[in-house]
């Protein structure tokens, strides 16, 4: 069976300058939980808020882990996006 | 309110509009000028014939029996048609019928749609159009978007081809500009699509702004399609973007961000209600992102979308309420469409939005002949090419005011407060407060720089 890929977002607190390491230390991650290509993404740098990919039962597990309660957010969605143009008829739909 | 005035002037107007082998008189020829009223001057006056009755015992006031209809100088009268002041509209129109004795009468005339343009009717009208509606203005006040860096969150923009549309070269800040790992390509090189449509629509209003490309929705994974990406390669790219805005010392600070792109079905989102839910979630990442890029300075601006209740796009997969996400986001302005001759574009989507209820905010033009980048027949569509017009008139606004002169708050609001109110009146959710209105918005901006400027 393939691994499962990392595809929900969360969001942690963690000081300024803090690494992908430090998240996952932080929210006892392994690297086959997390996307390190993706890294971790500054969101919102004044409360030290930052986002990573992981793979669903990871999000799953954090969600209910009380040890982190207060650090992190979600899992929350990682939507698909597409352009609002050229418009396609009903006949053109996928 | 915009209203079609019927007068009888003198007989030798009347003839002089009636006859067609003479020139028509103008509108103010034949009106003058009537207090209260801005006479439309692009109107040709037409002349209506009076009823008679057939038989002479007819009753002169009476449409209901046989009619016979006389265009004689001494029977006809002449249109003329203009706008009305809303404020105190009755009392206007009732001092303009005391004051005027050649006025017969005063009707509403009202926007009238036939089928509204969808997304496979063809153009209407072309980029100079919009050029001529949007960018004389700022152009005349020097208002170019001049060294305003302006990200296309997109598809990647191809320069060579923006420059043979354009007439002359474009470039783009390649050192600024971002793509997410795994993108074959470099910046100002990619394959002509809808990035490259979207730098086109900015740029006919803002020529010279510096480009960032932001090739978000080439983002490769598997399984995707060549003009999808993930909103977490968005995040990733305003990461980036609110580093360089933060580089910026304050009194130069400026930034805009033009978003052509959204959800369009809420399967591809966890359901509302969800704490995870993305389209009617503030806290989630991609909406706080937005939140304090906007803090920190930058104009965002984003599609409504294409999910208009007439001839939504095969996608949309909202039953109401399409606006959603980042595309309503309260600090983001948030783009209808309308074609050049004003009228909404029948796969517009209408508010309310799911974040703030006020959405769309503004709209602007769009399904014209512009880019070519689909193909010479194909004009630039969706609220994808109105959003990057209004992200050029704020770019140029920006090539005076940095964030410290004006913030991007503020600046939201003088555009919709200087709009040209459309549909229904006041904010609706088809036009939002109207459509962008440049003349308007360069004497707000005029003034606000005044103000700064001090005693």
């Amino acid at each position: 069976m393939a691994p499962e890929r990392p595809t929900v977002l969360i969001t942690v607190t963690l000081p300024v300058r803090s690494t992908i390491e430090d998240a996952q230390r932080r929210l006892g991650l392994a690297d086959d939980e997390v996307d390190t290509a993706y890294g971790l993404v500054p969101v919102d740098p004044a409360r030290g808020t930052y986002a990573l990919l992981v793979t669903e039962a990871a999000g799953a597990r954090l969600q209910g882990a009380p040890e982190a309660r207060g650090s992190h957010q979600g899992p929350f969605a990682n939507p698909k996006i597409e352009p609002f143009g050229p418009v396609q008829s009903k006949d053109d739909e996928d | 309110m915009r209203v079609i005035v019927q007068m009888r002037p003198e007989h030798d107007v009347v003839q002089a509009v009636v006859d067609p082998s003479v020139s028509t008189p103008s509108a103010s020829d034949v009106a003058g000028s009537l207090p209260g009223i801005d006479l439309d001057a692009d109107f040709v006056p037409v002349p209506v014939p009076q009823p008679k009755p057939v038989y002479s015992d007819g009753d002169p006031l009476s449409l209901d029996q046989p009619l016979t209809f006389s265009l004689a100088a001494e029977d006809a009268s002449v249109l003329v048609r203009g706008e009305i002041q809303d404020r105190d509209g009755s009392a206007r129109l009732a001092l303009l019928s005391s004051q005027r004795a050649d006025i017969v009468g005063i009707a509403a005339d009202p926007a009238v749609e036939t089928t509204p343009t969808c997304g496979n009717t063809p153009p209407v009208g072309d980029w100079h159009d919009v050029q001529r509606f949007v960018t004389d203005a700022l152009k005349s006040e020097g208002l170019d978007g001049s060294g305003v860096p302006l990200a296309i969150v997109d598809t990647g923009i191809n320069l060579a081809h923006l420059g043979q549309v354009l007439g002359s070269p474009v470039t783009v800040d390649a050192a600024r500009s971002w793509k997410p790992p795994g993108v074959n390509g470099n910046f100002g090189q990619f394959p002509v699509n809808h990035g490259t449509m979207c730098a086109f629509d900015s740029l006919i209003v803002a020529r010279k702004v510096s480009l960032l490309d932001i090739p978000v929705l080439l983002s490769q994974r598997q399984g995707s399609t060549v003009m999808e990406g993930l909103l977490s390669d968005a995040i990733s790219a305003y990461a980036h973007l609110w580093g360089l805005l933060e580089q910026m010392p304050r009194e130069r600070r400026r930034m805009v961000i033009s978003n052509s792109w959204g959800s369009f079905k809420p399967t591809w989102d966890f359901p509302p209600g969800h704490p995870g839910n993305y389209s009617d979630n503030r806290a989630h990442p991609f909406n706080l992102i937005v939140a304090a890029l906007e803090v920190s300075g930058a104009d965002i601006l984003f599609a409504a979308g294409n999910c208009g209740v007439e001839c939504p796009d095969g996608r949309c997969g909202f039953p109401n309420r399409p606006i959603n996400g980042a595309n309503s986001h309260p600090s983001v302005l948030s783009v209808a469409g309308v074609d050049t001759h004003d009228a909404r574009v029948g796969y517009s989507s209408q508010g309310p939005g799911r974040l703030a209820v006020r959405k769309p905010d503004i709209a602007t033009y769009t399904h014209f002949s512009g880019s070519k980048a689909f193909g010479q027949n194909s004009p630039d569509s969706g609220t994808s090419a109105a959003c990057p017009v209004a992200a050029g008139v704020v770019a140029a606004v920006r090539s005076k005011l940095s964030v410290q002169d004006l913030s991007p708050s503020r600046l939201r609001t003088l555009i919709r407060r200087s709009a040209h109110d459309a549909g229904g009146h006041g904010y609706d959710f088809d036009y939002g407060y109207g459509i962008i209105n440049t003349p308007q918005l360069v004497d707000a901006v005029r003034r606000v720089g005044k103000n700064n400027a001090g005693p």
